[in-house]
């Protein structure tokens, strides 16, 4: 369904032609085997807790999200109307797999989970987020996280 | 997305994705993706699915057993694809039809849009009522059933309309207000004990095409396009009503 050869137009076409970056560089950070990894969620839905700011426009900022956050804490305000979100709407883990995560760390299948995890809104463009993701490797570091799993929608 | 994974792997990081479009990530080039055939909005496959989504996590995670990059792997097992009923006719006795005959003629076609909507939305709201007492939460953010109601017929009608606190501005208030009446409608429809639907096209070919809620963003949607405020009308053309369903 998501193949782009299968996507019925306009869709196709839309998602065809929208420009992506490109990058010289082939960064390659290292870690220890994946059952020592504190893992961070980064998802770009446009997430956030119900009692935060609803995300405005395209401008790069992101959204703090708690580790003990729970299905009912979390909210969705992506400006984008072209995507499912009635998976959402049954079960958070669809687009933000925190119960998923906490289930492999209890497994000993990663190391950790994160104290807290991240969003931005995915329809911005890459260069408005580059500063602030390079800042929030910062903050990820001082939560020791040295893994994390980026997630679209 | 796949930038994000380029600045913080710069910044010694270590990433892995999801992709759901594989030409993308084939032009970005992350150092990490898993490619998932799955539909827009739903990364982890199948909601509701624990197992499906260990298996799509665990599929991703391991992506750092890799010694160099970058690395596109592809997910082996499409989501389930149950489609019985994708014109959304299985819905259609929670619609409400406008009614453009008596008694109602001396109504503008708008005033007949919003008669209905707000009879229809008599009906949702016990069901939406019902799945919010059962489940203890909503994935609504700000608009409750009479405060969508409230904002989108101001607007229509053109009266001043009130902004939550929240919210700086209408055209994120209509915008929000819209993906609310979505989310009521659908919670609504996930309370009753016929609810099955597995094709999300269903619900929403029901919601665009059946309903009156669907009429009245179409309404807000023509508003916003004749409006003098430029946020009005960018969120008009792209933020309102999908491409596949305008």
């Amino acid at each position: 369904m998501a193949r782009l050869e299968e996507m019925p137009e306009p869709m196709r076409s839309h998602l065809a032609t929208l420009p992506c970056p490109t990058f010289n560089a082939k960064p390659w950070a290292k870690g220890p085997t994946l059952d020592q990894r504190r893992v961070a969620i980064i998802s770009t839905a446009g997430l956030h807790r119900r009692n935060d700011r609803p995300f405005e426009g395209m401008a790069g900022d992101y959204r703090v999200i708690s580790g003990d956050c729970t299905a009912k804490d979390l909210v969705m305000t992506h400006i984008s109307t072209n995507f499912d979100r009635t998976g959402f709407q049954q079960d958070w883990n669809i687009a933000f797999p925190l119960d998923r995560l906490r289930e492999l760390a209890a497994e000993g299948v990663v190391g950790s989970v994160a104290n807290y995890h991240y969003s931005f809104m995915g329809a911005t463009p890459p260069e408005e987020m580059e500063s602030a993701a390079r800042r929030l490797a910062a903050l990820l570091k001082g939560d020791s996280v040295d893994a994390v799993l980026l997630v679209p929608v | 997305m796949g930038a994000l994974a380029h600045y913080l792997e710069a910044e010694g990081i270590p990433t892995t994705q999801i992709s759901l479009i594989r030409e993308h990530t084939e032009i970005i080039r992350p150092p990490r993706a898993l490619w998932v055939p799955f539909m827009l909005g739903r990364p982890l496959g199948v909601p509701g699915d624990s197992a499906f989504q260990h298996r799509v996590l665990l599929a991703a995670l391991k992506l750092f057993d890799f010694d160099k990059g970058p690395v596109l792997v592809d997910f082996p097992e499409d989501a389930p694809d149950n489609a019985p009923n994708t014109d959304g006719s299985s819905l259609a006795d929670l619609a409400c039809p406008v009614n453009f005959s008596t008694p109602d003629r001396e109504k503008t076609d708008a005033e007949k849009v919003l008669t209905a909507f707000a009879h229809e939305m008599a009906e949702i709201r016990s069901w939406y009522d019902l799945e919010l007492e059962k489940r203890g939460y909503s994935t609504v953010v700000s608009f409750s059933p009479d405060a969508a109601i409230k904002l989108l017929s101001d607007f229509v009608l053109g009266n001043p309309v009130q902004l939550p606190k929240n919210l700086a501005s209408p055209a994120t208030a209509l915008r929000i207000a819209a993906q609310d009446l979505k989310a009521i409608y659908f919670e609504a429809v996930m309370a009753r004990p016929d609810f099955s639907m597995t094709d999300p096209s269903e619900f929403a070919n029901w919601f665009w095409h059946k309903t009156a809620a669907g009429n009245v963003l179409r309404l807000v949607k023509e508003m916003c396009l004749s409006s003098n405020d430029q946020q009005l009308r960018m969120t008009g053309e792209m933020f309102l009503v999908p491409l596949d369903q305008a």
